[in-house]
């Protein structure tokens, strides 16, 4: 990888002496920019309010999320990703694509000689620094900020128009649409189940309820029994204890660190007082619900299968359109009995 | 200990700034994208002839916009933390104090949060803000650090810890309260960070405010030899006491305030710097203050080439570099202190 990219440097500069050469034979003329004149572009405010012109077209994308990589490859746009994170792990592809660093501290250097037209970056994911610091060198950094399902789907069709791709936009915009308005109508007359999202176990961590997860709890069938507002709150046991949710949800696969499996909880002081642990109300989904992207879908259809296995039983009201399977989702989930 | 001249003064300044130059090339070349030491020369030698339209553009963003900032950012942080560490030591008569061990580093980031908080908009809150916290703390802990009105070493540096850590769970609070959302960049910051470059419309004021709180103090270094001795002793040689421990305590402070709005709370560097010039060059404050204020700008630089290169392209905090090595130099000399 670093030679690959060491060779890519190295024909920069071989092109730019080149180039210069070039400029130099044909001096005194002055070196003329190529003809065309500046490239176009397009002025939008991203999702936390800033200013930022795009060159158009979007050639060269650089993510600094798994959400955000995870929207391009969902628009057809993958093959103009040339950087992403090192935490970006789906689709596979993305894992081929040269890494900048994680989220928190990429490097900027990375960044700016892979001469994105266009980079992405998430509020909750990424530092305002980094962001700052690469608006002023010059690059075109749309930040985006999703607190519900519906910024999501915005988003995603921010993004789509800004890279040229408003028609796949306008596709997965309806197919998600449409999936989840079947859902909210084979929920429609169940109560919502009261469930504890736990993001981590040791500290406990939870949701707030403006965040797109709490969201996607609710168009799955549940809601958070959190009462805090904002972001991910470090909770108190006692508090869940008191609260005594229907269910637990941990986003992963069985084994994770992050989800331990149910008999490891049924032995923990404090956990194994949980109702839910007690009854083994446990529901385990696709990471897919930790990423505001498009497959976060298949992650709702998923935990409202969990939640509400009677809606989707054989001959339950429902949309007429047949439900896809889930797409692309890696982990065969199970709920537990 | 060997008289000292200014032909003395000289060469260890030159000798040290000839390292620093060794030091600031080396962080150019080095770095996620690799830079050819003869390319650098190249692109160097264009800038200086005035020729920088030239340089291809990935060259002039790595190693002008991005690269060469951050050298002098680190440069910067290290020479105001190491000379604010060597004003406290003096003031002091403790060779253990230092900005950070004090508390007032975390005073000063308590202030620069505050100030961001309340007065986004304003220019310079943050820097001020972290100044009005550093003056704040430092007062609190020489008094704290008094016994029967006498300032006693232990008791300080007790002081100073404990007050840092009373400040760093404010900061705890404050962060998980005000600005959960911004959490995860403060966190980064507050262990010291320099990824990010400074504001360009800042850099000046940085640059003069750290020539001036440097230069106060060395203007000082005289009555800081004497001051050494004990304030009574000094003041019977005809010390101004209260002037030069005024002088150097505002300074010191407003040096701390610049490296933390700057980059964060950079810890270990006022006391590693400091100590290492004293053992080289002997304890002569005339040459100790411009001696580290050149290797603090060194060290901090080498740290922080360290911090961008041994995980890339990911980046390490600066302080936890600094920390590293900074915190069993600490034990080392408390453990030589107590015998």
């Amino acid at each position: 990888m670093i030679e690959r990219r060491q060779t890519i440097f190295r024909t920069c500069v071989g092109v730019w002496i080149a180039a210069a050469a070039v400029c130099a034979l044909a001096a005194p003329a002055r070196c003329a920019v190529p003809a065309g004149g500046p490239p176009a572009q397009i002025e939008v405010t991203d999702e936390v309010g800033r200013t930022v012109e795009v060159p158009q077209p979007v050639r060269r994308i650089v993510s600094l999320a798994p959400s955000l990589t995870e929207t391009v490859f969902a628009l057809d746009a993958g093959d103009r990703l040339v950087g992403d994170t090192s935490a970006d792990d789906f689709p596979a592809a993305a894992k081929t694509i040269a890494h900048v660093g994680d989220s928190l501290a990429p490097s900027l250097e990375e960044i700016v000689v892979l001469h994105p037209d266009l980079v992405l970056a998430t509020k909750d994911m990424n530092r305002r620094e980094t962001v700052e610091a690469l608006a002023r060198l010059g690059l075109a950094v749309y930040v985006t900020d999703p607190l519900s399902i519906d910024d999501v789907l915005l988003s995603t069709s921010h993004i789509a128009r800004l890279i040229g791709a408003g028609d796949r936009g306008d596709t997965v915009d309806q197919e998600m649409r449409v999936r989840l308005f079947d859902l909210t109508m084979r929920l429609a007359n169940i109560p919502p189940r009261r469930v504890l999202f736990v993001v981590w176990t040791e500290p406990l961590i939870s949701i707030g309820k403006r965040t797109f997860l709490a969201d996607a709890l609710a168009h799955a069938g549940a809601q958070s029994v959190v009462e805090i507002a904002d972001g991910w709150p470090q909770i108190s046991f006692e508090y869940v204890l008191k609260l005594q949710p229907d269910y637990l949800v941990f986003a992963g696969s069985l084994g994770d660190a992050n989800a331990p499996p149910i008999e490891e909880l049924s032995k923990l002081p404090g956990w194994r007082d949980l109702d839910a642990v007690r009854n083994g109300r446990i529901a385990i989904v696709s990471d897919a619900i930790d990423r505001p992207a498009p497959r976060m879908v298949d992650a709702i259809e998923q935990l409202a299968r969990m939640l509400h296995p009677e809606a989707f039983a054989a001959g339950a009201t429902g949309n007429t359109s047949e439900i896809a399977p889930a797409q692309g989702s890696e982990v065969c989930a199970t709920c537990a009995r | 200990m060997r008289p000292l001249t200014m032909r003395r003064v000289g060469w260890v300044c030159a000798l040290l700034t000839a390292i620093l130059f060794a030091v600031s090339v080396m962080a150019l070349k080095l770095g996620a994208v690799p830079i050819s030491v003869s390319d650098l020369v190249v692109s160097l030698a264009r800038v200086a002839i005035g020729r920088s339209a030239q340089l291809p553009s990935d060259y002039r963003l790595i190693v002008f916009d991005l690269r060469l900032p951050r050298i002098l950012a680190g440069a910067l942080v290290g020479a105001a933390l190491s000379v604010a560490g060597a004003g406290y030591q003096a003031l002091l008569r403790n060779p253990l104090a230092d900005p950070y061990v004090l508390g007032v580093s975390s005073g000063s980031a308590l202030g620069a949060i505050l100030a961001l908080q309340l007065l986004p908009q304003v220019v310079l809150a943050t820097p001020i803000g972290a100044f009005i916290g550093a003056i704040l703390t430092i007062t609190a802990v020489y008094y704290l650090g008094r016994r029967e009105g006498q300032l006693d070493s232990t008791t300080l540096l007790l002081a100073g810890i404990i007050t840092a850590s009373f400040l760093s769970a404010i900061i705890m609070f404050l962060m998980t309260t005000l600005a959960s959302r911004d959490l995860r960049g403060m966190a980064f910051w507050l262990m010291g960070d320099l990824s990010t470059p400074l504001a360009p419309s800042l850099r000046w004021f940085f640059v003069v405010a750290l020539v001036v709180g440097i230069g106060a103090i060395y203007t000082t270094s005289a009555d800081l030899n004497l001051l050494v001795t004990g304030e009574r002793e000094a003041m019977h040689l005809g010390v101004d006491v209260t002037r030069v421990k005024l002088v150097v305590y505002v300074a010191a402070s407003g040096l701390t305030a610049l490296a933390v709005s700057a980059s964060g709370a950079i810890g270990y560097v006022g006391l590693l710097v400091p100590h290492v010039m004293r053992l080289l060059f002997g304890s002569d404050y005339r040459l100790l203050i411009p001696a580290s204020a050149l290797a603090g700008a060194i060290g901090v630089v080498l740290a922080d080439t360290l911090a961008r290169t041994v995980v890339a392209p990911t980046e390490l905090p600066v302080g936890a570099m600094t920390a590293i090595a900074g915190a069993p130099l600490f034990i080392f000399l408390l453990r030589r202190s107590m015998r």
